[in-house]
């Protein structure tokens, strides 16, 4: 484990609601090891936001509920750390890109001054070279006339320039651990192509861990390392990007891949995955897929089966994948 | 007129149409700008076809396919439905023209009132047009909840109590009822859930099977438009960069926008990577354009050219139609002028 950069044990987050408990994270374990990309795919519900808001303890308690066996990163223990000190881990140490630029930044203040505020409060550092280095940080992710962009307010800003921004904001101080929620779903493709971009060299220049959080998987295909499969709340598949689009083990993966129509394809109905997302509050029992899974039976319909495969390799939560973990070479 | 009699002429014509919006200037009384939407943009929609359209937000995909159905009067042009000029027609004509087109919008969390239920919600056209009684609607209403694959009984329900697929499905539903020919899809599944894009995509394409429908489809997906569309334009700023059959397109695209958007989009095949080519740059605004090509400023291969002459669509081969000076070339005079040097597209933006 000395190499793990985050390492998250058992995370449960539960919001009590009128009508019920929603469940939205039941229990993921993930580890993203250093200068690693990690990335949580799944659909709008998933729980793959709140999982991220959960770790960087940003989710309002009450009314979350957040529990955590054991949550680390590199030598921090955060499992139980009082909020006084996550603040001062949270911007230094981890840091985190939303993906809606426009409701990140604080409309009313240049994207300077937003910038500049990091280096004041986790650096001693006066306020002339805080602009300095904010500078610095707006032209390493290609910002054009960074001194005067600095003076930009956000709507003066285009879209893509505002998420260069964030980047430049997330990396502002060489965290531990990026946490990207969606960073390029508000963006066209071009601009899309341009910010992974700026994102995957600011993350490979500086090898900090990241976990990518997408419902893109061609996003994934292009960004990731390792990749976890979320449905429902809970992780599904694990395994090295490679691997998961060469061979997807979790039925529910393989119908996504199928889904997703490529340019490459002769013209032919799309493959479908039949139903919907059950509501947060209205799962299955069983396994959470098995009524829109081809291969379910009773065994399905009863049991929630495990996420099962070596410690550090492949992993599926299925009765019967398509192959099993441990057959597949790795 | 029988829905499948062979009709000579295109059912949609679009000649020349453009779309200006009016922008406040900076100060009182200060010079009027405006925002061109379209520009000077033709293409024909043939029956039965789905026809493409593709490009960046901001381009005017979807005020394109708004002035198609008379939604927004173009500023100049002609938009023909069955060989009638649509915005000539008097107010009645129009509506009855209007009835033979439809939309389905993006966002089928705010295209459905939330107040109504399902069924008053389909039939809303049917009510509106008046003439058919409660039993009448309700029958069709219950036929087209089966074509789309929801419950009977779902009529009675809101759209807060279906997830997006389902109310897209209602969107849908709704749209047909008045039994159209053309139907607009502005962005059908880009608001929807991944594993539910393909199901949308599949009804829509079945429904055009039955109902011999003409489907315009405003996408930014270049995959999906490739797979179900057979003619299409790309546009950019406005105006038209390439158009076309798909196949031919796809196959050979010539635009230097085209093949960059086409690089941009991200494949889920792990197995080749593939060139990209990486725009500089943003999309300009709409108001005040480039002069000359639109594109120039972030073109890879722009020439001195390109910053002044408007380049024209011109047919490269059968179906399909490039506006770039580097596919038609200039003119001996402008080549005199040196026109067709090139220039990096950073400078002198």
């Amino acid at each position: 484990m000395a190499d793990t950069g985050l390492g998250v044990r058992n995370l449960k987050v539960v919001f009590p609601c009128p009508g019920g408990v929603i469940r939205a994270v039941e229990g993921i374990d993930l580890d993203i090891h250093r200068g690693e990309c990690a990335t949580l795919v799944g659909e709008s519900g998933c729980g793959k936001s709140v999982s991220a808001l959960a770790i960087m303890r940003l989710l309002n308690t009450p009314p979350a509920v957040c529990r955590v066996d054991k949550l680390w990163l590199d030598d921090l223990d955060l499992t139980h750390l009082p909020d006084r000190q996550m603040r001062r881990i949270r911007g230094k140490h981890m840091a985190m890109i939303f993906q809606d630029a426009m409701t990140a930044l604080n409309p009313v203040m240049t994207v300077g001054k937003q910038i500049d505020e990091i280096y004041l409060r986790h650096s001693q550092l006066s306020r002339r070279e805080a602009r300095q280095r904010t500078i610095e940080a707006l032209e390493l992710v290609g910002i054009p006339e960074a001194r005067s962009r600095a003076n930009s307010y956000p709507h003066q800003l285009s879209g893509g320039m505002r998420q260069r921004v964030l980047i430049a904001m997330a990396f502002a101080c060489v965290p531990k651990l990026i946490i990207a929620d969606e960073p390029t779903t508000a963006l066209d493709v071009t601009i899309q192509a341009q910010v992974l971009d700026v994102l995957k060299n600011m993350q490979l220049v500086h090898r900090v861990s990241a976990l990518l959080i997408t419902h893109d998987l061609s996003v994934v295909a292009n960004m990731a390392d390792t990749v976890y499969v979320m449905y429902a709340g809970k992780i599904v598949e694990r395994a090295a990007m490679q691997e998961l689009f060469l061979e997807p083990l979790h039925p529910y993966t393989h119908g996504l891949l199928a889904s997703v129509p490529r340019i490459s394809d002769e013209r032919q109905p799309f493959v479908q995955i039949p139903g919907a997302v059950p509501h947060p509050m209205r799962k299955p029992a069983g396994c959470y897929f098995h009524p829109r899974c081809p291969r379910s039976n009773d065994l399905c319909r009863q049991r929630m089966p495990r996420l099962e495969g070596p410690d550090d390799g492949r992993a599926v939560r299925c009765w019967h994948p398509l192959r099993q973990p441990h057959e597949v070479r790795s | 007129m029988t829905r499948n009699s062979p009709d000579p002429q295109p059912l949609l014509e679009m000649e020349n149409v453009s779309v200006n919006f009016p922008v406040k200037g900076p100060y009182p009384f200060s010079k009027k700008r405006w925002i061109q939407a379209v520009t000077d943009v033709s293409l024909e929609v043939s029956e039965g076809e789905t026809f493409g359209i593709v490009g960046e937000s901001g381009c005017g995909k979807t005020t394109l396919a708004n002035a198609m159905i008379g939604m927004v009067r173009p500023t100049a042009g002609t938009v023909r439905f069955q060989g009638v000029d649509l915005y000539a027609l008097k107010p009645k004509a129009f509506k009855e023209a209007r009835r033979e087109m439809q939309m389905i919008f993006q966002n089928p969390f705010s295209s459905l009132n939330p107040r109504f239920s399902v069924y008053e919600i389909i039939r809303e056209p049917l009510y509106i047009r008046g003439q058919a009684s409660e039993t009448v609607m309700k029958g069709e209403v219950r036929e087209l909840l089966k074509l789309v694959g929801l419950d009977e009984d779902d009529m009675y329900r809101y759209p807060s109590d279906f997830s997006g697929g389902q109310r897209q499905r209602i969107a849908i539903a709704r749209s047909i009822i008045l039994n159209p020919r053309l139907l607009v899809c502005d962005e059908p599944v880009s608001a929807l859930d991944v594993s539910v894009h393909a199901q949308i995509l599949n009804l829509l394409m079945d429904i055009q099977k039955s109902r011999h429908l003409t489907y315009v489809f405003v996408s930014h997906n270049l995959a999906v438009v490739k797979n179900i569309c057979q003619n299409m334009v790309v546009m950019y700023l406005g105006t038209i960069m390439e158009s076309g059959s798909s196949d031919a397109i796809f196959a050979n695209p010539l635009h230097p926008y085209t093949k960059a958007l086409l690089s941009a989009v991200l494949d889920i095949d792990v197995t080749k990577p593939r060139d990209r080519i990486l725009l500089e740059g943003d999309t300009p605004s709409p108001i005040d354009p480039p002069a000359g090509c639109r594109f120039w400023q972030r073109c890879p291969s722009a020439m001195k050219g390109c910053r002044t002459v408007p380049a024209e669509l011109v047919e490269v081969e059968p179906d399909h139609q490039v506006a770039c000076h580097l596919i038609s070339g200039f003119s001996a005079q402008q080549v005199a002028d040196g026109l067709h040097e090139p220039v990096s597209p950073k400078s002198g933006g």
